[in-house]
């Protein structure tokens, strides 16, 4: 029943006495609604930050496990398998040829996910589908040479200053795939507010923008990192 | 306890608050502008290893080397090769957009048969067999010479297997298509023997006398032009062309002189007149009546006389015909536009004879009496009786202008089969209608196009080749070039569709024949065929791409034989009736041959040049009286009549009217078919006797208001 | 303005007399680009071609008739004085487009860009295009897109780089040998397809570079005009509206007076006092 029907009924009583059993209603109607806004306030506040979360992100599993610990134990630093290429561009996430400098379709270890990847992916010749976590979107342009090797990357960066200890992990964790803007969670980073600790905690264009404005005095034009 | 507005009130702003300071509102608000700038429709390419690859494109006779841009195996770009002895890095806006041709709408994309007016798909087991049933049933009424060929490529093993099978089968029924090459080929036949062919050494040559010759409009071979041309003003030589509109190759040159369309052999006989009468030509091994041929140009192309006939001034000839014995290497060159159609043999005589005047015959800077040895070395040809028989026979007519009229004056038929290979007759013909009835009159045409053009669509069943970046091949240069260089063209991707090269689908139907067929053809692919036959220089070009087999001038001075000119032959006049001259433009941004233009190519056409689906002609404002500038028009020759709009130009000859080639297209590709009309529907062909060669420079026409 | 003094400063010089107009540079900056095409591209307004040819003539009647080509990708202006405010530049309100003082190349970003086409209203030589619509290829067709340039999305402006992304490579090369990059590695994709060799483009403040020994470039304001800076000390070359000030990059030649008289429009008898004056340092007053 509306309000204005209300007023209608009680039309017909005297003005008095409406006044008088007025005000005891109104103090029993504040308090519902501060418990109806504390009800609110409570379920909004937690399903934003839990829920939320879990909503806006899908999650997916790598193809199979990996264990960078052990490939650097056996192969040495980061750049054996993410090299540069001759012409200076990175190589990024291996492929398969390179993959296969070492692997054959028989197991070298024991573990299950080398199974997983000698049996569908090397004896079958089949690029593994990874979901890279540090994709960038398709207008971003990155020079690893650049960072690594320039002569204005001043102190010549490491891999982890962006990508963190990646190399010391020994299992894959599930990619979030941003449903809405198609982008890896790494990119606004795991902190839902996008607080950052560590200089890998986010890869949005804010933190190159600092890095840059720290090191060459000014954040850069539009061309040196868009394309 | 009741629950009235505050309380939803209240449930609102609690909501409201505990969104408020939840991350909510500030992640959705980045990732909603971030949402916008990323559709999911807009491609995103693969990035990857870049790769570079070369090989060289066939689209056209020139045989550019190119360089292919890879990603991760996936070509993404064609760009010049440099260093390469054709085009040295230059390209032309077709090969650059060569990749559209992989995934062209208009594409064949397997073999298909004809079911009434439709093509179905078929398998090419099912298109082989059906193909060899139809030729064996040919050749067993006892007439394979009823096997015809046509053909657009003037060289390579392809073109030269083809010949084989219809050597083979028993037919001597071969034609190409008009081309520079054969016109240069029948012109040095007629004039320093058979066997011959003419290149013009224009990187050298000091002043180039230009016939029209659109070194900058796809003659020849185009990039070697092009690059030629570019070089002559470092060098300081000079360019001289004459053509009745001031073409690109015009526009560029040191001058222009117009003249009078169709009458450029008049102006070379003139010229030749002056120097004999001036004695300013160099004596050399002239036979076949020199005396009776000076005498007869003295009288005959006497400067004033070709002042009547041209509209170049006498004193301007004279001038001119001086430059020209003055200059230390000066070189004429013949061929209006691309030199393949509407050409005559006594214009290229004319021309050709200057050059000998002038004693410019294999020296450096001129022309080149070439004997273009074959490098191709196939094995001996197995041929049984009807074999034997057919190669005994002469060909039906000369030329394919010839064997159209022939097949649609006969009752019966000419030809009961007719390959049509590397070539869109229906379309690059004068007067289409013709070579489309021509078409019907053959029982059974098999098309080996690529894609699905007017030719393809005439025929019975399409064989569809792979394209140029999708197969191997052996690709000479073709005509005009003063050397020879034989280019590998290498497959840069894995057929897009189910298509073959036109070679392997060959070998296949030879086998499917049997008998002398398949022994004549005893190839298991026609890689393997190429390697045999390629002989001598496969080395070279397997391992460096190409292989140059003639550079440099020719020994020796060939003689020059003046029984043709000396004849005085007739020279050839526009057909039909009007005031004005319809006349073929070509323009480098349009193919006017197989295959059709690109999408890409077709953008960067002016809108001086097609305008929506309409195409826009040429005219000088004097002539055109009551028309406006980009206004409709009704332009009407005696094959037909067309909706055009009008471009004023003063660049133009009054009383001419100049339409593009390479438009009209009437197949399935809305990128670049359905625009304008055919140059080709409103020009009959005038054969020119003797030579057989269609000489139609133009026709002549009424432009009125629409 | 941030001061560096290694600056490059991209430009070319483009040779009219050598133009032969026959639109290799063209299909060879869309092939490049992942420019797209539509089934009528006549209507030369919404046609997108970063770079594009045009056709001049001297006017005159037949048969004294003259025409150059003339190709035209973005000028990349340095603007007035030299201080990288370009006239796009200064207009756009959500800084899509800005000036690389590092390298004078005026930059495009799609995905900041909203379509507001002030740029396009601001540019004096129509080199900015809008995409009126999403771009879409034959089936298949996408294949051949390279991941080295974004494709466009409807509703954004795009224009010519000076195929930055070229200039990228060449130095991620570069930086793994530890050295600068040369002249001949970093070419615009218009420069090496143009078969008749009329496009020269390296950096104009190097004087190795064959584009700056054309060129010239004066490196003092103009004493008549000091909006106008890096005019060209050559007689023989010009630049496009030059007495705007917008100081492109993008210089033309020519040996014809009327060509180069057709750079700009002029009142009667101005062209007499311009065409003789040739930079600072020229003796010509």
């Amino acid at each position: 029943m509306s309000e204005i029907e209300n007023k209608t009924e009680n039309g017909s009583m005297d003005g008095a006495g409406e006044c008088a059993a007025g005000e005891p209603k109104d103090d029993k109607g504040l308090g519902l609604g501060v418990i109806f806004f504390l009800g609110a306030f409570l379920i909004c506040f937690l399903s934003g930050w839990l829920l939320f979360p879990k909503l806006l992100y899908s999650k997916h599993e790598q193809p199979f496990n990996f264990d960078h610990k052990l490939h650097t134990e056996e192969a040495g630093d980061c750049e054996s398998c993410h090299f540069f290429r001759e012409d200076g561009t990175f190589s990024g996430i291996p492929d398969l040829a390179s993959c296969m400098e070492c692997h054959t379709d028989e197991p070298m270890g024991d573990t299950e996910d080398e199974a997983i990847f000698a049996e569908e992916y090397v004896a079958k010749e089949k690029e593994v589908p990874w979901f890279v976590y540090s994709r960038q979107p398709d207008c971003v342009y990155f020079s690893h040479a650049a960072h690594m090797m320039g002569e204005n990357a001043k102190g010549k960066m490491d891999c982890k200053t962006c990508h963190g200890p990646i190399g010391e992990s020994t299992t894959s964790r599930p990619y979030e795939e941003n449903r809405l803007t198609g982008y890896s969670r790494d990119i606004w980073g795991k902190n839902i507010w996008g607080i950052k600790k560590n200089s890998w905690d986010r890869m949005k264009m804010d933190d190159c923008a600092d890095c840059h404005v720290e090191m060459d005095g000014h954040k850069g034009y539009c061309f040196q990192c868009h394309k | 306890m009741k629950i009235d507005r505050r309380s939803f009130l209240g449930l609102g702003l609690g909501a409201a608050a505990g969104i408020a300071v939840s991350p909510v509102g500030v992640k959705l608000t980045d990732d909603s502008s971030i949402w916008t700038q990323n559709w999911p429709w807009t491609p995103v390419p693969e990035d990857g290893e870049i790769s570079y690859e070369n090989s060289v494109c066939s689209l056209c006779p020139g045989s550019c080397g190119i360089s292919v841009r890879k990603i991760k195996n996936r070509p993404v770009k064609i760009e010049g090769l440099d260093e390469y002895p054709v085009n040295d890095g230059g390209i032309c806006l077709h090969g650059i957009a060569g990749l559209q041709y992989l995934y062209d709408p208009a594409r064949v994309k397997s073999p298909m048969r004809k079911n009434g007016d439709r093509f179905e798909p078929i398998s090419w087991d099912e298109a082989i067999s059906l193909v060899s049933g139809k030729l064996a049933d040919v050749r067993d009424s006892g007439a394979p010479h009823t096997l015809g060929l046509i053909s657009g490529g003037a060289g390579g093993s392809v073109t030269a297997l083809f010949k084989r099978f219809l050597d083979a089968f028993g037919s001597p029924n071969v034609y190409a298509m008009p081309s520079l090459e054969d016109n240069l080929s029948l012109t040095a036949a007629t004039l320093h023997g058979a066997g011959n062919t003419i290149g013009f050494d224009l990187e050298n040559a000091d002043l180039v006398l230009s016939f029209g010759a659109g070194l900058i409009e796809g003659w020849g071979s185009p990039m070697a032009c092009f690059k030629a041309n570019s070089a002559r003003r470092d060098r300081h030589a000079k360019l001289y062309q004459i053509e009745p509109r001031l073409s690109n190759t015009a526009a560029n040159a040191d001058r222009w002189i117009p003249i009078k369309p169709g009458t450029e052999a008049d102006l070379a006989l003139g010229l030749c007149a002056v120097l004999l009468k001036k004695n300013l030509f160099t004596p050399g091994e002239f036979f076949g009546g020199f005396n009776r041929f000076a005498a007869v140009v003295q009288k005959e192309y006497a400067p004033e006389k070709v002042e009547a006939v041209t509209g170049v001034k006498a004193a301007d000839i004279e001038k001119l015909a001086v430059a020209f014995a003055k200059a230390k290497m000066p070189v004429a060159v013949p061929g209006k536009g691309r030199g393949d159609h509407g050409q005559n043999l006594k214009e290229f005589a004319a021309v050709q004879t200057l050059n000998a005047l002038a004693g410019r015959l294999n020296k450096e800077g001129g022309a080149f009496v070439m004997n273009p040895d074959s490098y191709l070395a196939f094995p001996e040809a197995s041929m049984d009786d009807a074999a034997e028989a057919g190669a005994g026979q002469e060909k039906s007519v000369g030329s394919v202008n010839e064997l159209v009229d022939t097949l649609n004056a006969s009752a019966k038929p000419v030809l009961n089969a007719l390959f049509v290979y590397n070539a869109n007759p229906c379309y690059t013909l004068r007067d289409t209608k013709r070579v489309k009835e021509a078409f019907k009159k053959v029982p059974f045409v098999v098309s080996f196009s690529s894609f699905m053009d007017e030719t393809a669509m005439a025929s019975d069943v399409i064989l569809p080749a792979s394209t140029f970046l999708e197969r191997l091949e052996d690709v000479p240069t073709g005509g005009g070039l003063a050397k020879t260089v034989v280019g590998l063209t290498r497959p840069m991707v894995n057929p897009i569709f189910d298509t073959k090269n036109p070679g392997d689908a060959l070998i296949l139907l030879a086998q499917a024949m049997g008998g002398t067929i398949a022994e004549s053809c005893a190839w298991d692919t026609y890689d393997e065929c190429l390697e045999e036959v390629a002989g001598d220089i496969w080395d070279a070009l397997s391992e460096d791409g190409y292989a140059v087999v003639s550079e440099g001038a020719p020994m020796g001075t060939p003689g020059t034989d003046f029984s043709f000119l000396a004849s005085n032959p007739a020279s050839v006049q526009a057909g039909g009736n009007g005031d004005l001259l319809l006349v073929p433009i070509d323009n480098i941004r349009l193919a006017g041959t197989a295959p059709a233009s690109t999408p890409f190519a077709v953008k960067t056409v002016s809108d001086r040049v097609l305008s929506g689906t309409d195409i826009v002609v040429e005219i000088n404002p004097e002539t055109a009286k009551g028309l406006k500038d980009c206004g409709y028009a009704v332009l009407i020759t005696s094959q037909g009549k067309a909706r055009v709009k009008v471009n004023f130009n003063e660049g133009i000859m009054p009383g001419v009217i100049g339409m593009v080639k390479g438009l009209g297209h009437t197949f399935d590709n809305p990128y670049v078919a359905g625009k304008g009309v055919n140059v080709n529907d409103l020009i009959g062909p005038v054969i020119e006797p003797g030579s057989g060669m269609d000489a139609a420079f133009g026709i002549k026409a009424t432009l009125s208001k629409a | 303005m941030i001061q560096n003094t290694k600056a490059h400063k991209f430009g070319m010089v483009i040779d009219l007399d050598k133009c032969t107009g026959c639109g290799s540079c063209m299909v060879s900056c869309m092939a490049e680009n992942n420019v797209p095409f539509k089934e009528d591209e006549s209507r030369k307004k919404d046609s997108i071609t970063w770079m594009r040819v045009y056709k001049l003539t001297n006017g005159k009647s037949f048969p004294d008739t003259e025409v150059v080509y003339m190709p035209r990708p973005c000028q990349h202006c340095s603007g007035l004085g030299d201080h990288g405010h370009s006239p796009c530049v200064s207009v756009c309100p959500a800084t899509a487009t800005d000036y690389g003082y590092d390298t004078g190349i005026v930059s495009q970003i799609y995905t900041r860009c909203f379509g507001c086409r002030y740029c396009m209203g601001a540019c004096p030589y129509h080199a900015r295009y809008f995409n009126w619509w999403d771009p879409t290829w034959p089936e298949g067709m996408e294949s051949y897109l390279s991941p080295n340039v974004s494709p466009r999305m409807r509703g954004v402006v795009e224009k010519c780089s000076f195929c930055y992304h070229r200039y990228q490579l060449a130095r991620e090369k570069a930086y793994v040998e530890e050295r600068e990059i040369e002249e001949n590695e970093y070419q615009t994709a218009c420069t090496t397809a143009c078969p008749a060799d009329a496009i020269i483009f390296g950096d104009l403040n190097n004087p190795a570079h064959q584009v700056h020994q054309i060129v010239k470039p004066d490196p003092h304001p103009d004493p008549r005009n000091h909006k106008v800076v890096g005019k060209s000390r050559n007689p023989k070359v010009f630049r496009l509206l030059e007495r705007l000030g917008t100081n492109t990059k993008v210089y033309y030649m020519s040996e014809r007076e009327w060509v180069r008289k057709a750079g700009d429009s002029y009142l009667d008898g101005e062209w007499d006092e311009v065409k003789n004056h040739h930079g600072s340092s020229s003796s010509h007053g």
